[in-house]
């Protein structure tokens, strides 16, 4: 799993609603890899408005990754930046671990890098 | 504008304009022509381009399309064509010393290599000095003989009309046998076959910087053509196994990724995830450039959303066996409940509605009972505008690929339909196991 489908993601548990603590879930217990992939600058200047850039920064803090504080103005043109953004979002990859909601407490389990988020019968 | 003759593969006559106005807005080029005036019984349609190389760029990935060629004439008859070749002599000037080569053929009737041999050689009042060349000519000509189909066993004598042209784009149909099923790595009972794949990714206008998502993923198969065209695609679905390759016909190969090691698109199938999408976790906003999807009809595969026939019992998922509560085992899985097709398809365009950018695609298969059907079937919904509704036939039932835009409008629960009666797929999976008699 990427960190670009993780910004994209919460805690859909029945009545976890807090905002600030259904999203972005705690990974827990990582293994990550790190995998090449050809720049696709396009798609990254086109999905900056589409990503939560807060939730990106607390994660990418929590994996220790490094990403700046802020979007610069002319992202397209941040070479830097690019290169950061693409190695945070598209060429990290979470292989075992689990995704935790601080609201809930739900473990959402992640096998072979696919994330389980199946509801329990009492969570839907 | 000037003329062209767009020469259709002979199969899914009813996508084919569709695909052609996609292709029109994901290219960017302008084609004029008289839909109400085509019938699919043509393989060729005459349509307006601004330039040779905008019509090359049009059909470039076209699935439907074999070739797009300058229009140089058409008739009846060979005199009558003729006649029309002979009032532009000025263009033929630029190909007197090319290489060319000529195809001819007949649709709807073989032509044999003397009949060939014999068009060919009428053409010779062109004047052509240049060598013949079978690979690589620098002109091509196509002449096409459009007999027609019939039930008849023998194929009509004269042809209902002839056409001529500079051939001077191809299509991509050479892309059905890379993405051919049978070639596949990973496969299941529900892929959907490479021809009509691709042509869901022209639907979709996938392209490069473009994020597409499939919440019914199964195998895969528009994950890997949308990737294919440059975008960047994510799916879900309610069955894992799909997904890691644990049920489905080839198993050992650890399921999509071997088809995504085989089409080499590992940088843009970003990930995939189990999860019911009637209950999806994905956060709120636009995400997404396209859905792109093959819901369960609830015939080959299942159509399931988490519940419980007869409410959810909550205790059951603390239930201890072995010393863990039942829902934090490593084998739980919970309960399910079928998920009936018009639910399917409304929950679908409600999601659709909030996760897709303005002017994002939804592009969907309807099944449908072809006795049943009626256009007003076709859900609506204020937020999305129906682009494209084309029909694939099975005898007694259909599917029909929907194609939906987003529009700026906010998108709140749709106001229901008040429909004159229960749309055609409404409960498809009973119809269909009934032999679609009368229930």
């Amino acid at each position: 799993m990427r960190l670009i489908t993780h910004n994209m993601l919460k805690c859909h548990v029945k009545n976890c609603t807090d905002p600030d603590k259904q999203f972005p879930l705690r990974f827990k217990d990582v293994q990550l890899e790190q995998i090449d992939a050809e720049r696709n600058d396009e798609f990254l200047v086109r999905m900056l408005p589409r990503i939560d850039w807060p939730a990106l920064s607390k994660t990418t803090k929590e994996l220790d990754i490094t990403l700046p504080e802020t979007v610069p103005g002319n992202p397209e043109d941040d070479e830097e930046f690019l290169q950061a953004l693409h190695t945070a979002i598209l060429e990290t990859h979470i292989k075992q671990g689990s995704m935790l909601c601080d609201g809930c407490g739900h473990e959402y389990k992640i096998t072979n890098g696919i994330p389980n988020m199946l509801l329990a019968e009492h969570e839907i | 504008m000037p003329a062209f003759i767009l020469q259709f593969a002979h199969c899914h006559e009813d996508f084919r304009l569709a695909e052609l106005d996609a292709l029109s807005e994901l290219e960017g080029v302008a084609v004029r022509y008289d839909a109400a005036g085509y019938s699919a019984e043509s393989p060729i349609l005459v349509v307006e381009i601004d330039s040779a190389a905008s019509a090359a760029k049009l059909v470039r990935r076209a699935i439907l399309i074999r070739s797009v060629s300058e229009y140089w004439g058409s008739g009846a008859t060979y005199a009558e064509l003729f006649a029309e070749v002979k009032r532009t002599p000025d263009r033929w000037n630029e190909y007197m010393q090319k290489s060319f080569k000529f195809t001819v053929e007949g649709f709807g009737r073989s032509l044999t290599q003397k009949e060939k041999v014999a068009v060919i050689e009428s053409f010779s009042f062109l004047g052509f000095e240049g060598p013949i060349r079978m690979k690589d000519a620098e002109a091509e000509f196509l002449v096409c003989e459009e007999y027609g189909e019939t039930d008849l066993p023998v194929p009509p004598e004269t042809p209902k009309k002839l056409w001529f042209g500079r051939i001077v784009g191809r299509g991509s149909r050479h892309l059905i046998d890379v993405f051919d099923v049978k070639k596949r790595k990973y496969l299941g009972n529900t892929t959907m076959d490479a021809e009509l794949s691709l042509v869901m990714a022209n639907q979709a206008l996938a392209q490069p910087g473009t994020l597409v998502y499939d919440p019914f993923m199964g195998t895969g198969s528009f994950l890997l053509t949308c990737a294919h065209f440059g975008a960047c695609s994510m799916g879900s679905d309610i069955d894992g196994r799909q997904i890691r390759g644990t049920a489905g016909f080839r198993r050992g190969v650890n399921g999509i990724s071997a088809n995504v090691d085989q089409y080499q698109v590992a940088d843009r199938v970003l990930g995939s995830a189990v999860f019911d999408i009637s209950r999806n976790p994905w956060r709120a906003g636009a995400l997404f450039d396209a859905i792109v999807t093959d819901p369960p009809y609830g015939v080959r595969a299942g159509a399931k959303r988490l519940g419980r026939k007869n409410g959810t019992v909550p205790q059951k998922s603390f239930t201890v066996i072995d010393g863990v509560e039942n829902y934090k085992r490593s084998d739980y899985y919970p309960p399910t409940v079928a998920y009936e097709m018009s639910a399917v398809v409304s929950d679908l365009l409600a999601f659709a509605a909030e996760r897709l950018v303005v002017g994002g695609r939804l592009v969907y298969w309807l099944p449908t009972v072809a006795d049943e059907y009626e256009p007003e079937d076709v859900p609506l919904h204020p937020a999305l505008r129906l682009v494209a509704n084309s029909e694939q036939p099975f005898g007694s039932w259909s599917r029909r690929l929907i194609t939906m835009v987003r529009v700026a409008a906010s998108p709140e629960r749709a106001a229901s339909q008040v429909a004159a009666h229960d749309p055609a797929h409404k409960n498809f999976r009973d119809k269909y196991f009934n032999k679609f008699e009368p229930l």
